[in-house]
């Protein structure tokens, strides 16, 4: 039952690719039975040349090459068709793989981070690039030989029920008996081909895990044991494939023993019907034939069976990856435009593990305008409360409304567009300078990021590379300072003129003098704006309108620096281990 | 290097094995052309009518136990030749990840990591199907072909069979004329493949800022342009590719033509018999399965080349660090770290980073780095761990050039925190115990106590079991830092390389990790000869403050050194920065007027507002390395 309705899962995220393509399969169709006719025209052909030009008593040369040069047009045809319908095959094939991976993708990319969280980027990336690949060959590869061979089958099973219908039928017994086998073995052989494939996921994952931490491997040394558990899953993965070869050999070899058995039973009741005169000779004769014809398509046919398998797990696993909904579900509400941002939690509580709260019962609201700055100890929930409002998690309870309308209703477009934010970790891709800081968006003008730049200070180191904006930076920038990508994130955040900017953690690895540049242009930006900042230096959040003090996930204390210092709280504990250094030194 | 020979020499290895493999399945073959003489000779003996009921079992038992032969020795043979195929994949990714953990991060900058990944994904298989689908196919074709192409020379007249398989005969020149055409273009779609590997890859490691942004969209339409890239070259590809396969067949069907019209001759001139001529017939038939099989091969073969030349230029890459000849492998790591006019520059890059350094620290001392964005503090780094190579003799140790000692030697001697704190995916306690084969708790715990991140630890849902996730994405940025600096103590190592190490952490935290760091240093005798050598980069003075040497470096150069003390009366870059962190001058005033200004709306960015790096006090500008003396 529950194997029924995974079938009927893969089938139905196929259906809907196949579609378009009707035509171009039906068309295939056709030209794959035309190429099987005249493949079987040629014993006819021959038939007629033998009977009525070679032995008739005197033989018509002419008519002989005549007939010669009709099939060698016919063949030239038959080439002709069969080019076309490969290439037709090819290009449904390709064409829906082409789809189904940029709907796969696009997909995936509105996946939430919770999802992101459970998979690791080898498993999605073997889903997009190899599983999408397997899927090719059912098209092309499958699908063609199938109808060809089930056509040349039918073929046969009708001349051989023409000659004896009781004998063919008992030919025929066989093929209830393989569909069988086949569906036996099917279970079989789709687990052991979903096992092999699962592991190289693994295998993936691992290796482009460490691809990323080559470095730190190789600064610990542990080159060799990275080595041998590269090669625990590299091994584990041989033995599921190694496991899956057998076992489709089994398969394979079960039916070919099965068709051996039908000619050597064929042979012996035949025969034995001759001889007690029951079954003509010639009737033996022609089937006997016939038999071997017989058997080809289904060998054939069975041997295809691997990319069948391997193309179904293939079709599961996307189908599984298309089933994962975004538990963050995209608002549609309309939101009052101008965004005044407005920020308010009320009650707001997380879990990223189900019983193990990160923030309880957070409240707290914003004015259009302010600046807030968020302090405490590292862990206490700061980057979370900002995954709040970006939607990047869910709140387990409560509510997060920006302008009084509930961050879950707003449509995400706006969303990101009104809350921009620099994370704690930087994120920066393969690509020119210029194409990073304005995120790939060739509608902004290289003057707004040169702007951007300035305004950050970005601009004077960018000026000393080489090719400036147009350097050509490698995977995660890794050819920059750690305070270089830094700068380079916010410059991009400024592009994007959100209203309401959010920086965690955005200076830390700037020197003061880079911080002063960059705290008198977030000044500058900011006004008017609602910002939110998180910082370890008191000396970056004294100034702002209001500091949350964030312990264990609850807000301890708020107000403005000279407010809390008033207070005998957390914030003047921190403040004295901050002057208390002063004084240390 | 010619890829072919990643193949050649992997047969060479195992040759009993494929040539055993071979026998076997030449043997099938040649058993299932067996099959077809003995219905044959039922059918001759029945209709001379003088078989019996014994012949008929005879003639039955004789096909099961040919079939049953020719099943089993094609099953030993294809068992055989699948396994050293995905051996050899195996094989070869294993070989893959072994060059990769030797190339150091020069090679990674060029490369991106989807695009490896997809390397060892999809090239691999391919050359896999080359020796499996390849071998098998080949081999019975060929055993095929020459059996039945002898049945027709023995059996019917040589100069018919001369004709009929002379089209055949341009089937070499098409592999000429197609072969290098059908290489080159599956070299490029295996690039086009590789391309969107490298853009699912950054989509996906990417996604928070890609979702931050809301620029799903940005991706998708890059994605998709290498999604179509891939279809285009496919597609070219499959045209090739289709066109030999089709033009096979049709020699073989050519053939066919001649056997008909000079057979047809031939029998009417009464040169052959009418038998024979029938014969004929049958067997151009039975050609045509093998030729199509080896036309297949071909494809094969020639999709294969082009991957096989990939990985061939991949594992012939010759590591740019690795160890000098004779280098001193038993030595123990230690001694003074002496630094002698060190002057680098990146490879490819046009100006120097570091511009002569020279200093020196003796063990048990700590030195602290420090300087503004892009000085050159992590590069020095590197060149300590030999991510790059200094040039020769410029970094010493123990009073030996850095480049002598073997790697094995060099990185076990230095722990590192890296500025970049690279966790795995792994639990906690693997991650702290990563220089170890099985992490040990007890002193995972120790070293995490030091690094104040025993606490939070206990917090997580599953202790030192929770599973951090890929690059620690499920801990906060304080945690993973702290689990950095955990991981760098339990190594313990003579040389500890502290990469901006407490960017992320609160100052409670920060101060407490520096007082253990120090009391441990203390209390594990800070003796001149036995004790640690210490390097601490950092932008926060507190964690240099209490070095015993600290340098400033500004673009490339030490511009400052000595004590806190010394430092801040010489009222530098130091003094300056030091004063910046504590607030000492700038109070409470000063940045009040800012509140009037413009926002920042790049729409109508007034030109007379822009930043000019002149406008900054000098100790902050910037200048370009190529404009210094
Ligand atoms: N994606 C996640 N899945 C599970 N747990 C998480 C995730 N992100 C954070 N946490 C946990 O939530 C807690 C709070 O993390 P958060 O990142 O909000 O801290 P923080 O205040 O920003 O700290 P820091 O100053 O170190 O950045 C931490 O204990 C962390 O382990
Ligand atoms: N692989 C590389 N190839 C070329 N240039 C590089 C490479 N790595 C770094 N650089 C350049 O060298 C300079 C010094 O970089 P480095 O990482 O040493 O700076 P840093 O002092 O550590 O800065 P930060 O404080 O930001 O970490 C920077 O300008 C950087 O752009
Ligand atoms: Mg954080
Ligand atoms: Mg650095």
């Amino acid at each position: 039952m529950k194997d029924t309705l995974s079938q009927k899962g893969w089938v139905s995220t196929l259906f809907p690719y196949t579609k378009p393509h009707w035509r171009g399969f039906s068309l295939a169709f056709i030209l794959i039975v035309v190429v099987v006719l005249i493949d079987l025209a040629q014993p006819l052909l021959v038939r007629e040349v033998i009977d009525r030009y070679i032995s008739s008593s005197n033989p018509d040369i002419r008519a002989i090459l005549r007939i010669s040069s009709v099939y060698l047009v016919i063949v030239l045809l038959s080439f002709g068709v069969a080019w076309y319908q490969e290439i037709l095959l090819q290009r449904i094939g390709l064409m829906i793989v082409r789809s189904i991976r940029i709907d796969l993708f696009r997909h995936i990319q509105s996946l939430s981070l919770r999802y992101f969280d459970r998979y690791n980027p080898g498993r999605i990336l073997t889903n997009v690039v190899s599983d999408a690949e397997a899927l090719n060959n059912f098209f092309t590869q499958f699908l063609a030989y199938m109808i060809r061979s089930l056509f040349t089958l039918g073929f046969i099973m009708i001349f051989m029920a023409r000659l004896d219908l009781k004998m063919a039928m008992y030919c025929f017994l066989l093929v209830p008996v393989i569909v069988v086998t086949v569906i036996q073995f099917q279970r079989i052989l789709q687990a052991a081909n979903a096992e092999a494939r699962r592991r190289l996921g693994l295998l993936i994952g691992f290796l482009s895990e460490n691809l990323g931490g080559m470095s730190v491997v190789q600064m610990f040394h542990q080159e060799t044991r990275q080595s041998r558990r590269f090669d625990a899953r590299n091994k584990a993965y041989l033995a599921a494939s190694l496991s899956e070869n057998r076992r489709f050999m089994f398969f394979f070899n079960v039916t070919e023993t099965l068709a051996d058995l039908t000619v050597a039973a064929l042979v012996w009741f035949g025969g034995q019907g001759v001889i007690h005169g029951t079954v003509s000779f010639g009737v033996l004769y022609a089937f006997i034939g016939y038999i071997r014809r017989f058997f080809q398509p289904i060998s054939i046919i069975l041997m295809q069976m691997n990319i069948l398998q391997a193309s179904i797990v293939a079709f599961r696993r996307i189908g599984r990856t298309f089933a994962e909904m975004p538990d963050i579900a995209e608002g549609c509400c309309r939101v009052p435009e101008p965004v005044s941002g407005a920020i308010r939690f009320e009650g707001v509580s997380l879990e990223y593990t189900p019983g193990y709260p990160v923030l309880h019962d957070i409240d707290l609201s914003v004015f259009p305008g302010d600046k807030i700055g968020f302090v405490g100890a590292t862990g206490a929930g700061k980057s979370s409360v900002m995954n709040l409002l970006t939607r990047f998690y869910d709140v387990t309870t409560g509510v997060v409304s920006i302008d009084g309308v509930n961050i879950r209703d707003w449509p995400f477009e706006a969303l990101r567009r009104t809350v921009g934010i620099v994370q704690q970790d930087v994120t920066l891709f393969a690509g020119t300078i210029l194409d990073n800081v304005r995120f790939f968006r060739t509608d902004i003008t290289a003057v707004r990021v040169r702007e951007a730049c300035l305004l950050v200070g970005a601009d004077s180191f960018i000026q000393c590379l080489p090719k400036g904006y147009d350097t050509v930076l490698s995977e995660r920038a890794s050819t920059l300072s750690a305070g270089e990508r830094q700068l380079l994130s916010l410059a991009r955040v400024l592009i994007f003129d959100p209203r309401i900017l959010i920086l965690d953690e955005a200076t830390s690895s700037l020197d003061s003098g880079a911080e002063e540049i960059l705290q008198e242009a977030i000044h500058k930006v900011s006004a008017g704006r609602t910002l939110l900042v998180i910082a370890h230096r008191l000396s970056t959040v004294r100034e702002m309108d209001r500091i949350v003090v964030l312990e264990n996930g609850r807000i301890v204390e708020s107000g403005t620096h000279a407010e809390l210092l008033g207070r005998q709280g957390s914030y003047r504990r921190l403040y004295h281990a901050w002057s208390e250094q002063d004084k240390a030194a | 290097m010619s890829g072919l020979r990643i193949v050649t020499v992997h047969c060479l290895q195992n040759p009993s094995s494929y040539i055993t493999g071979i026998l076997f399945i030449a043997a099938s073959c040649v058993l299932a052309t067996w099959i077809p003489r003995l219905l044959g000779q039922v059918t001759d003996s029945l209709r001379y009518g003088h078989a019996g009921e014994g012949d008929i079992a005879g003639f039955a038992r004789m096909i099961v136990a040919v079939g049953a032969g020719r099943v089993i020795a094609g099953w030993a043979g294809r068992f055989l030749t699948h396994m050293k195929g995905r051996e050899l994949t195996y094989t070869l990714r294993r070989e893959l990840f072994a060059k990769w953990s030797t190339l150091s991060p020069s090679y990674y900058h060029t490369k991106s990591s989807g695009e490896l990944i997809s390397h060892a994904l999809s090239d691999v298989d391919i050359v896999g199907d080359l020796v499996t689908l390849g071998l098998n196919m080949s081999v019975t074709g060929i055993a095929t072909l020459i059996g039945t192409f002898w049945q027709m020379v023995v059996h019917v007249d040589w100069k018919l069979s001369v004709a009929s398989v002379g089209p055949l005969l341009f089937i070499p020149v098409l592999v000429r004329r197609l072969g290098p055409a059908i290489r080159s273009q599956s070299h490029r779609a295996q690039e086009a493949l590789d391309a969107m590997s490298q853009v699912t890859g950054e989509a996906v490691w990417g996604v928070r800022a890609v979702k931050a942004f809301g620029q799903e969209a940005v991706f998708n339409s890059r994605f998709e342009q290498r999604a179509e890239a891939i279809f285009e070259e496919k597609m070219r590809f499959a045209r090739l590719s289709a066109l030999f396969s089709s033009l096979v067949p049709l020699m073989v069907n050519i053939g066919f033509v001649f056997i008909l019209g000079y057979g047809g001759f031939l029998v009417a001139t009464k040169a052959i018999s009418l038998g024979d001529f029938v014969a004929f017939t049958l067997y151009a038939v039975l050609l045509r399965l093998p030729l199509e099989q080896l036309s297949n091969v071909i494809n094969i073969v020639q999709r294969a080349v082009p991957s096989l030349d990939r990985l061939a230029t991949l594992l012939s890459v010759e590591p740019e660090i690795r160890n000098r000849p004779g280098a001193l492998t038993g030595q123990v790591f230690h001694g003074d770290l002496l630094v002698d006019r060190l002057t680098f520059r990146y490879p490819g890059s046009d100006h120097d980073v570091l511009h002569d350094l020279s200093f020196s620290v003796r063990p048990g001392q700590t030195l602290g780095i420090i300087g503004a964005v892009g000085s050159g503090k992590s590069t020095l780094a590197d060149l300590l761990i030999r991510l790059y190579d200094p040039p020769s003799g410029s970094i010493r140790i123990g009073g030996r050039d850095i480049l002598d000692y073997s790697l094995a030697t060099l990185r076990k001697g230095v722990a590192c925190v890296p500025q970049e704190g690279f966790l795995f995916s792994g639990t906690v306690l693997e991650n702290i115990g990563f220089s170890d084969e099985e992490p040990d708790e007890a002193r995972a715990e120790r070293c995490a106590v030091i690094a104040v991140v025993h606490e939070s630890i206990l917090q997580l849902p599953e202790g030192y079991d929770t599973e951090v996730g890929e690059r620690g994405a499920r801990l906060s940025g304080g945690q993973k830092q702290r689990l950095a600096i955990a991981r760098m103590l339990y190594k313990d190592a003579p040389f500890q390389l502290l990469d901006d190490p407490l960017s992320a952490v609160d100052l409670t935290t920060e101060r407490r990790i520096l007082d253990n760091l120090r009391t441990l240093k203390a209390s594990s005798g800070g003796g001149a000869s036995s004790g640690k050598i210490t390097i601490i980069i950092s932008h926060r003075l507190s964690a240099v403050q209490h070095a015993d040497e600290i340098l400033v470096l500004q673009e490339g150069r030490i511009v400052e050194r000595g004590s806190h003390e010394t430092l801040l009366d010489s009222e530098g870059y130091y003094a300056f920065q030091w004063s910046l962190q504590n607030n000492l001058f700038s109070g409470d005033d000063g940045k009040e007027g800012n509140d009037d200004d413009k926002a920042y709306f790049p729409k109508d960015f007034p030109d007379n507002e822009r930043q000019e790096p002149d406008a900054l006090p000098a100790v902050f500008q910037v200048v370009c390395p190529e404009d210094l003396p």
